[in-house]
């Protein structure tokens, strides 16, 4: 691990650590900008920290260990886009949207675009639509409707009517970002669910003994642990990817296996708590309403599986496997 | 708490090189004929003496021992190259990934010189003696004797489920020594020369018609002291020491690969979008197997024992490669079934054959119960 980077995790945790008792976006988030998080992927030169992906995984994934309730995925997939497509720099943060459909037309956008997610001092939203990456102002929405996802936040459907719209030609893999973004706060999240669950199962007793000492329950958290260690292997393999060029494909792969592994982590971390891993008072939907959330936000199974589908479609079986070297070839290689 | 952490696959060479290597190899010497699903246990005499004569076999010992003296990462790209090629290796796979190392690392000198040459020929095999009638999962309940004899040992008992002793000139055996106060105690590990006298191997067949495994009596079989592989009473930790080379290699997860590979090129004339779909699935969950084996792999290259990982890896692995056959069963048409091709002839074997991979190299249970306890629950 590079210095600067245990800098940032030590930041982060302290950070994530403090505001544990925080249950609201409007008391966390200013915290997190205060510090500066937003500008993890900016170079050094412009005041940012300079980060890859390698640091934008590791950060993401304290912050769904902890949970902490900010739209940080979103915000920091947006500043990824922002500096590698080529728009302005500047001090208004921007998110990058679930998903979003429209015609750009003489730089203007028409269109809607959902799960965006409201956070203090967010006055920007990016948007893959009509084969191109657009920035637009969430004040020059006509209309704005506000719903909550699964795990309860608040999250915005904006229409836009023709709007002025600054256009990058890129827009195509863009939810990959936030794919891998979300693909690290899941690996934490289901890190979080086996820890509690651990911790429980240890504390429980039933039949005099704690539950923990029962096989069944063995085998049950032996398979969630296994599902956290697949969800975390993908993740930091991605941003491996992600820092050696084009990773769209291994994005697409990380966050498919570890929507899976989020839907088997919420179903053991449930089976193992019992009825008080059901109430409003445990902690434990902390990250099962997330995971539930995530699994499906920036594309789930069947998006990706499409997608992954047809590029082995188009490589054809016997060269599946040399695609798949290929890339990670370039990774390791000797400099 | 952080439940994997992955291990960069840092080469000190470019692995293209490696791949380009061993595929020109496969070019010259594999027969397409000879390709098979699960093509790990499928022994295949003139290929591995092929291998063995390039150098892929004990790539990675010394070559005072006949090695290549390569990087263990090379290795392991040759490997996973064989097996994505679906190449017949199981005559040499246990010798190459298992005997030849557990010798270099616990033998003697002299069997170091007499046996590893020629495992990296390719001329000389080997199957472990481990399980047996009354020890399955229960390793350590192993009763195979063996009693002091002169200067050798008179080993008395019943090996089972033996791969490969058919084909194998020597078993790497486990053998109770001595009787200790816990099971664990007292286990010795013996180099059998399979022609010795009182030796007997008799197939099992299983439920395709394959011989793959065996039953091997031992009858006061002599063994002199110098075939004793460690000190006496060490087996147990010289058994466990191999279980992280045994489960995370890139046959825990490969086994059905072929079936993959014949499912695009049948989808290109189905063109079915639910199964391409289910392709995509297949691909991510190999693509997220690969990097685990590789981190773990890049792990035991740098020295350390990554057990749990390696039981995750087998864990998870073994699952992929049920799924595969079960999931793509569910999808084709029953006239698939019927069809004369590849398709259909790779499924069927696979279908019958899958059930045996969460069940080789240590159950499905076993791992979790290991990996349990690597979570502090036992």
């Amino acid at each position: 691990m590079s210095d600067n980077r245990k800098l940032l995790l030590d930041m982060g945790e302290r950070l994530f650590a403090d505001l544990r008792e925080q249950r609201e976006v409007e008391d966390v988030w200013p915290v997190l900008r205060e510090a500066g998080l937003q500008h993890l992927f900016r170079p050094e030169s412009a005041d940012g920290f300079g980060g890859d992906w390698g640091d934008g995984v590791a950060l993401l994934h304290l912050s769904g260990l902890y949970p902490v309730n900010a739209p940080l995925a979103e915000i920091l997939a947006a500043t990824w886009l922002e500096e590698t497509a080529g728009f302005a720099r500047s001090d208004e943060i921007a998110v990058l949207a679930g998903s979003a459909h429209g015609k750009l037309d003489g730089g203007r956008f028409t269109g809607e675009v959902m799960a965006v997610p409201v956070a203090e001092g967010v006055s920007r939203v990016i948007a893959a639509a009509d084969g191109s990456l657009v920035r637009l102002d969430l004040a020059a929405a006509a209309k704005t409707a506000e719903g909550r996802n699964l795990a309860g936040d608040k999250h915005l459907r904006l229409t836009f009517e023709s709007v002025p719209a600054e256009a990058k030609a890129t827009g195509e893999d863009a939810i990959a970002w936030g794919a891998l973004a979300r693909t690290a706060q899941i690996a934490g999240a289901l890190d979080g669910v086996l820890k509690l669950s651990i911790d429980y199962a240890n504390e429980r007793q039933q039949f005099g003994r704690p539950i923990a000492k029962f096989q069944s329950v063995q085998q049950s958290l032996a398979l969630l642990a296994e599902e956290a260690a697949a969800a975390n292997c993908v993740a930091q393999a991605a941003a491996q990817a992600a820092d050696h060029g084009d990773a769209t494909l291994e994005c697409a792969c990380a966050k498919l296996r570890a929507g899976k592994a989020a839907a088997i982590g919420v179903e053991i971390g449930h089976q193992v708590h019992g009825a008080i891993g059901f109430t409003k008072e445990h902690a434990l939907h902390d990250y099962t309403r997330r995971l539930a959330a995530w699994r499906s936000e920036f594309g789930n199974e069947r998006y990706w599986g499409a997608r992954i589908g047809k590029w082995a479609a188009e490589r054809g079986g016997e060269a599946l496997w040399s695609g798949l070297a290929e890339r990670s070839d370039r990774i390791g290689k000797a400099s | 708490m952080k439940t994997f952490s992955i291990h960069p696959f840092e080469t000190p060479f470019d692995p293209a090189l490696v791949r380009a290597e061993i595929r020109a190899f496969l070019e010259e010497n594999l027969d397409p004929a000879t390709r098979c699903v699960n093509s790990w246990a499928a022994p295949d005499r003139a290929f591995t003496q092929a291998l063995g004569a390039h150098g892929f076999i004990g790539m990675i010992w010394p070559a005072g021992y006949g090695g290549g003296g390569r990087h263990p990462l090379e290795r392991y790209i040759v490997l996973e190259e064989l097996l994505a090629a679906r190449a017949p290796v199981g005559l040499h796979w246990i010798a190459d990934r298992q005997s030849g190392p557990l010798l270099l690392r616990y033998g003697t000198e002299e069997q170091r010189q007499r046996f590893l040459p020629q495992m990296a020929k390719g001329e000389l095999y080997a199957c472990i003696g481990m399980s047996e009638p009354g020890a399955g999962s229960d390793l350590a309940s192993v009763r195979t004797r063996g009693e002091r004899d002169g200067d050798g040992w008179r080993i008395n008992g019943q090996k089972l489920w033996t791969t490969n002793a058919h084909n194998a000139q020597i078993m790497i055996a486990l053998v109770r020594t001595h009787t200790g106060e816990k099971r664990q105690e007292g286990l010795t590990q013996f180099l059998i020369e399979l022609d010795s006298p009182g030796v007997a191997v008799r197939p099992i067949i299983d439920l395709v018609g394959g011989h793959d495994f065996n039953e091997v009596f031992l009858e006061d079989v002599y063994v002199p002291d110098a075939m004793r592989v460690g000190p006496e009473g060490a087996g147990w930790s010289q058994v466990t020491a191999e279980l992280s080379l045994e489960r995370s290699g890139p046959e825990r997860y490969l086994s059905s690969y072929g079936l993959l590979v014949e499912l695009i090129e049948y989808n290109k004339n189905a063109k079915d979008d639910a199964l391409e779909e289910l392709i995509g699935r297949f691909v991510a969950e190999l693509w997220g197997l690969r990097q685990m084996s590789m981190s773990t792999a890049a792990k035991l290259a740098s020295g350390d024992d990554p057990a749990l990982e390696a039981a995750v890896v087998k864990d998870l692995g073994n699952a992929f490669e049920q799924e595969l056959p079960r999931l793509v069963q569910g999808m084709l048409p029953q006239t698939a079934h019927t069809d004369d091709g590849a398709l259909t002839a790779m499924l069927s074997t696979l279908l019958l054959v899958s059930p045996s991979f969460s069940l080789r190299g240590g159950t499905r249970e076993i791992l979790r119960s290991i990996i349990a306890r690597g979570l502090g629950l036992r």
